[in-house]
């Protein structure tokens, strides 16, 4: 097991590099004059030359690049143009929201949608089934923008129970944590429904229900344990989805979290930033995927380690 | 619509002046302001944006004023000459004036922070503002004097960009090499409290303002970069006043009874240039012909929902300089006949270049554009660019430069005409020299603007500014179409935030009663 682990761990290594190479390139085969655009119209060509020279976009591209990788070796990803401050602080004074708003939006997602699916499924084709389904399904396909606009007109303009935009008390989480997590929820509700009527079928569950247990202690004793393995794994899997989806929701909402930074940055063609910001969400990504891989290891021993 | 805003702005002195019958001025509050994007920095040398200029002057100030009206005011300097020749300039500094941290403004400090802003190392994107400046000295204890290269007239006005902005000179000794000022120490009305970067700047009433103290104990600058967000704020009183409200929420918020609507002058003009060595733009009637050919009272109100005011110049009234040459009026028989006139009875096909969403509705504005151009005959194709790829596409030379027309606009942050018309319409700024991207040339045009940059007295240069707008509006070198209006909002019981045509809003004047 713990062989696997490593072996899991060693595989993250080529994806780290994979992600660098893309966040480099990506940067650079925009078309246009990054420098250029950069200064924008107003500039004096001595001002578009010396972004150049700051920025290294006169270097060939392996040279750059080698600087690129050299610097982020050493936890330097160079220094905003925007701000003249270092990334790395940039993103350290956003990363914390961002995931103080990915993880409430997973908590939203499964306080609603686990009960939701569990209800589903044992009482299935019930109006609460239905329903539910039905909500679930809304939440899937509606767009974060749309939905977060809604909500704030609801909440602040109509009712005024809730602050409508920013970062503060408890009350400022609420929105924006339930307009990221709508999607979490109602994916986690239909996970957790089809894997509990899955389970629901198998021949123990048959048993305990033939010993005359209450059907209650069936499904929350007997059944929900094993329907949660693969719940389990898409929670995890959707808190790396959360985490990048955390740009429309933060930028709708004023939220200052690593998301909305990425489309000033964009905005401002701030490419260090940008670069910065999409290589932490992609890394971020990688490395909560191999916390579920491992964490499903250590709940399933079905798993093999070889 | 001209009429109309000038109600509106009458209406709104009006209505203030009733206001200040009603109720005298009150001290105390906490005014929050929502703006849609975060100052990229608050060092003078790191500044580039209108958001950034927004919080910053409120804190650390230039040495002279730019009112509203465009008139320069006494700031941290009192009064200014220009030498005979043109090349010094002596400013007389105010005396008793001290930075938040006690040290005394004087000579030396403004000598300190020329000195950093002019020095090409550090690299201030608005260095060229006042880069004629080859010597900063101090020639006594409140006494400046600037040395210049060449005569330079717009000096005053550039010296007065919220950039050039004095912060306290300890902090500047304080200064790692390589480092940014993130809490910029000023003369202001107001002090930095905090910058909760992503979100807010918390300023508060400097209680030894060398000018009134302002009547607000706390300022809060919020950064809220979606459109509805803000107008929701401003709805449910979260913000008692929001920059850029977008035009399709003017009804709703003017149906508000806590909100008040304030549409106020920007600088920018937006315009789709001619390239003026292309077939047939060569030809002055053609160009005419197309500005007769739009309707752009029907593009401000029907698109741009009032937010805007078709081009009377190539700079908007607010610029020092401007001559309220136009408009071009609507009128497609007579584009016609001066089309028949040029031998283009049929029209002809040419290409539009145009970004978008780096304007306002610049896309659709563009394809109404072509849809007008349509009914006189012209053919027009539409080349979409992203904004990084077309500013490259028109930095080409004249020789390689392969484009018809390209939209483009241009703010006037200076509010000298100067930085509107020399820029674009001087032949010496042909790309890749500058941005006079439709390569258009007069002589005269060119000796009027050349004489106006040398030239101190303000009387000589308005006349020259005069001389030049005439024949750039009658040479038509763009197809004229909008000065942009900026839309802000307001809730009731608000006075006396001033709405600044560059794009700011400033709050050391206002009060809330409540």
């Amino acid at each position: 097991m713990v062989w696997y682990f490593f072996r899991r761990l060693f595989l993250v290594i080529p994806t780290l590099v994979g992600v660098s190479i893309a966040v480099f390139a990506m940067v650079r085969l925009i078309p246009g004059d990054p420098a250029l655009a950069m200064a924008g119209p107003h500039a004096t060509p001595d001002y578009v030359q010396q972004i150049r020279l700051r920025l290294s976009l006169d270097e060939p591209l392996h040279v750059q690049y080698d600087r690129f990788m050299s610097g982020l070796l050493q936890g330097d990803l160079g220094r905003s143009t925007r701000t003249q401050r270092p990334v790395t602080a940039e993103l350290w004074d956003k990363f914390p929201h961002t995931v103080e708003l990915t993880l409430a939006s997973l908590l939203i997602a499964t306080a609603f949608g686990l009960p939701a699916g569990i209800i589903s499924a044992a009482k299935r084709y019930s109006i609460f089934d239905n329903l539910s389904m039905l909500i679930a399904l809304l939440g899937v396909s509606m767009p974060v923008f749309w939905l977060g606009l809604m909500l704030m007109l609801l909440f602040s303009v109509t009712l005024g129970w809730l602050p409508s935009v920013g970062r503060g008390s408890l009350l400022h989480l609420i929105l924006p944590a339930l307009t990221l997590g709508a999607s979490s929820m109602a994916f986690v509700a239909r996970i957790t429904r089809s894997s509990m009527l899955e389970v629901l079928r198998q021949d123990y569950v048959v048993t305990a229900r033939a010993k005359g247990l209450r059907e209650r202690r069936v499904i929350y004793e007997h059944a929900l344990k094993n329907a949660l393995i693969p719940v389990v794994t898409v929670m995890g899997l959707q808190l790396g989805i959360l985490l990048g989806g955390a740009v429309l929701t933060e930028t709708v909402f004023a939220w200052p979290g690593v998301g909305r930074l990425m489309v000033d940055s964009i905005q401002a063609r701030d490419y260090p930033v940008v670069q910065g910001a999409v290589l932490l969400l992609a890394v971020s990504f990688v490395l909560v995927n191999l916390l579920v891989d491992m964490t499903y290891a250590l709940l399933d021993p079905r798993i093999k380690y070889n | 619509m001209r009429v109309r805003l000038l109600v509106g702005l009458l209406l709104c002195a009006a209505l203030a002046s009733v206001g200040a019958l009603a109720a005298e001025p009150q001290y105390g509050g906490r005014l929050v302001i929502a703006i849609g994007v975060e100052p990229e920095s608050l060092d003078p040398i790191g500044m580039s944006s209108a958001p950034a200029a927004t919080v910053s002057e409120h804190i650390s100030q230039p040495l002279i004023y730019l009112d509203v009206d465009g008139t320069l005011q006494p700031s941290l300097a009192v009064d200014w000459e220009a030498s005979e020749d043109g090349r010094v300039w002596t400013l007389h500094l105010r005396e008793g004036v001290t930075f938040h941290d006690g040290t005394p403004f004087n000579a030396e400090a403004v000598k300190m922070n020329l000195d950093r802003f002019l020095d090409p190392a550090s690299g201030a994107p608005f260095r060229f503002l006042i880069a004629r400046v080859t010597e900063v000295e101090v020639a006594g204890e409140y006494t400046v004097k600037l040395y210049t290269d060449e005569p330079f007239a717009p000096m005053l006005a550039h010296l007065s960009h919220s950039f050039i902005a004095m912060v306290s000179p300890e902090q500047l000794r304080a200064l790692e090499p390589g480092d940014a000022i993130t809490h910029p120490i000023g003369t202001g009305p107001f002090k930095l409290e905090r910058w909760n970067r992503g979100e807010q700047v918390i300023l508060t009433a400097n209680e030894d303002y060398w000018g009134d103290r302002p009547y607000l104990d706390e300022v809060v600058f919020k950064f809220v970069p979606e459109d509805s967000a803000r107008v929701v704020m401003l709805e449910t009183g979260e913000a008692d006043a929001i920059m850029r409200v977008p035009p399709l929420d003017v009804p709703r918020l003017d149906a508000h009874a806590d909100v008040e609507v304030v549409h106020a002058t920007s600088v920018r003009v937006i315009y789709i240039g001619f390239n003026n060595l292309r077939e047939p733009f060569t030809d002055v009637r053609v160009r005419q012909a197309l500005n007769y050919a739009i309707d752009k009272q029907e593009i401000v109100d029907v698109i741009l929902g009032g937010a805007g005011e078709p081009s009377t110049a190539p700079i908007v009234p607010a610029v020092f300089g401007y001559y309220e040459a136009g408009p071009y009026e609507y009128n497609p028989e007579k584009a016609q006949e001066l089309l028949a006139e040029a031998g283009y009875p049929d029209g002809f096909s040419a290409t539009l270049y145009h970004p978008t969403g780096r304007y306002m509705m610049d896309a659709t504005i563009a394809e109404t554009v072509q849809s007008y151009l349509m009914d006189i005959g012209i053919d027009a194709e539409l080349i979409t660019m992203e904004w990084a790829a077309y500013l490259a596409h028109l930095q080409e030379p004249p020789e390689t430069a392969d484009y018809d027309m390209y939209m483009l606009g241009w703010g006037t942050v200076t509010l000298d005409a100067d930085y509107g018309l020399y820029a674009l319409l001087h032949s010496s700024q042909w790309p890749p020299a500058g941005w006079a991207v439709g390569f258009y040339k007069n002589a005269a045009v060119d000796a009027a603007l050349d004489l106006a940059r040398v030239t101190p007295p303000l009387d000589v240069r308005q006349a020259l500014y005069e001389t030049a707008v005439k024949g750039i509006w009658h040479d038509a070198p763009w197809l004229y179409l909008h000065d942009e209006v900026q839309i802000n909002g307001v809730r009731e019981g608000v006075h006396g935030l001033i709405h600044h045509p560059l794009e700011n809003i400033s709050a050391w004047e206002a009060w809330i009663d409540r």
